[in-house]
């Protein structure tokens, strides 16, 4: 099961790391688009290896049934076309300063975790959605909290802005 | 617990999903050939007579047809999207089918968070759509795709509402749990004691699955065939299969949800959980051939202005009742 999990890890790995580097080279901001989806299904795939199948399904769920679709909502409003400013092919300099940024980032990050592994559980642990949600409502009440206020404020902000443009066009 | 692959849960899965693609392929044929005959007998016609008795063959021939016939791709199309779009929208068919209880045993795969599961799947099939409008180069399917895009988001909302009521009072996201908390009586399943909720989902989950009187994402008679105009042969059949599918799972969810299962007055058991999907998949098409279909403004309203706020209402008093009594 061991050799089976590491394979399925290197699956959604591979499936993260493509997803993520087609999103930023791909010329079409669809097929970017695409590339974005693909790294999101990978880190649900993460999370169903970690035995998180809530978290898992939430997350296909709000991403990639979501966020993306807005997303994709929004990029048809734009009528960004495959020929537009962001298909032109970027100057050397530019692509090299970007590799070298993410690279920083990645080299950093994973020298630290590799230095200092984070103290984990053998074998992930199941955690039913009754202590999950007992968890939400019990001890991290006030993050849970806090993140409906933040969704609010963006709805809401949404809606006056919509109002203004609506006004504007009567 | 030391696994290999002969583990017999792995056979399990594995022979799970075969059934599945067998079930879902079946029942795609039967549903072909009941849409044709409904259709026909609400026209006063007999509907597909000529390929074998009662025109029982029709699907199967339908099915070769399309499997015959030659790929196309029009020029300027995104090849990648364009080829994508029918295999996302097929593949997350085979997971939604895996924690639906047909029986106590019968059951692919025991999810806890089984109900969860399926409202993830299912979102995905907008993309697909999305995919395809955006990738055939072509302005009917992209007007399709964004209407796609709107009328899920907006129905989604309701859709998981009206579900939402129902597992709050059971406390739980396991289909097989909430199938056995009802009783094998009419008066003891949810659709009596949440008749709202049930309209609710049953009417969203028509909208979701692009039925008439809602299939405005492909609306023939205004936008050619919407986001599917450029598909021939099997990249529009493996649209068609997974429109089947998803309307078998959300009657299955209907079923399991609010009708009680497997469970029925007398022999409970899987023959109830199909008779009762297929009463469901009937009705369904009965609304296509005797409904017009909405304009597109009608549907927003009809989701915006009434299922939405009643959905709400209906949720929060049946938070309300459950605390109080």
């Amino acid at each position: 099961m061991e050799i089976l999990a590491r394979l399925v890890f290197g699956f959604y790995a591979a499936l993260i790391v493509s997803g993520a580097l087609m999103a930023v080279v791909e010329r079409g901001l669809v097929r970017s688009l695409v590339g974005l989806i693909a790294t999101m299904f990978g880190v649900a795939g993460l999370y169903m290896l970690m035995a998180a199948p809530f978290v898992a399904f939430m997350q296909i769920l709000i991403y990639v049934g979501g966020v993306s679709i807005l997303i994709f909502f929004s990029i048809m409003l734009t009528k960004a076309r495959p020929t537009g400013d962001e298909a032109k092919g970027r100057p050397l300099r530019k692509r090299f300063n970007a590799l070298v940024t993410a690279l920083a980032a990645g080299v950093v990050l994973a020298s630290v975790i590799l230095k200092f592994p984070i103290p984990s559980l053998e074998t992930p642990r199941q955690v039913s959605g009754q202590q999950l949600g007992e968890g939400l409502l019990g001890p991290y009440l006030l993050p849970f909290e806090l993140i409906s206020v933040v969704l609010f404020v963006a709805m809401a902000a949404a809606v006056a802005l919509a109002w203004q443009q609506w006004g504007k066009s009567k | 617990m030391e696994a290999t692959l002969l583990d017999p849960r792995m056979f399990r899965i594995v022979a799970a999903a075969m059934a599945l693609a067998a079930f879902v392929g079946l029942n795609a044929l039967v549903l072909v050939y009941l849409e044709r005959k409904i259709a026909g007998h609400v026209q006063r016609r007999p509907g597909p007579f000529e390929v074998g008795p009662h025109g029982l063959l029709q699907p199967l021939a339908d099915a070769l047809k399309l499997i015959g016939k030659q790929l196309f791709r029009p020029a300027g199309a995104d090849a990648l999207l364009f080829w994508m779009a029918p295999v996302v929208s097929f593949i997350p068919v085979l997971p939604l089918f895996l924690p639906i209880p047909f029986d106590p045993d019968l059951v692919a795969m025991h999810v806890e968070p089984g109900l969860l599961l399926i409202l993830a799947f299912t979102g995905i099939n907008v993309l697909a759509l999305c995919m395809a409008g955006w990738g055939s180069n072509n302005k009917w399917s992209l007007l399709g795709a964004s209407r796609a895009v709107a009328q899920s988001v907006a129905y989604e909302i309701p859709l998981l509402m009206a579900l939402l009521a129902v597992t709050f009072m059971h406390g739980s996201l396991n289909l097989s749990e909430i199938v056995e908390a009802q009783g094998a009586w009419p008066w003891q399943w949810n659709a009596f004691i949440q008749p709202v909720a049930f309209i609710v989902y049953f009417t969203c989950a028509v909208a979701e699955t692009n039925r008439a009187p809602f299939d405005l994402p492909e609306a023939e008679s205004e936008l050619t065939a919407g986001f599917h105009t450029e598909y021939s042969g099997m990249g529009f059949g493996l649209f068609f299969l997974a429109e089947y599918a998803n309307m078998i799972v959300v009657c299955a969810v209907a079923t399991a949800l609010f009708l009680g299962g497997w469970q029925g007055p007398f022999f409970s058991g899987w023959w109830w959980f199909l008779a009762k999907t297929y009463a469901l998949l009937m009705v369904i098409i009965w609304f296509r051939w005797t409904y017009p279909r909405v304009r597109f403004d009608q549907l927003l309203n009809i989701n915006w202005k009434w299922l939405l706020p009643l959905s709400m209402v209906n949720l929060m008093v049946t938070a309300l009742v459950m605390k109080l009594f």
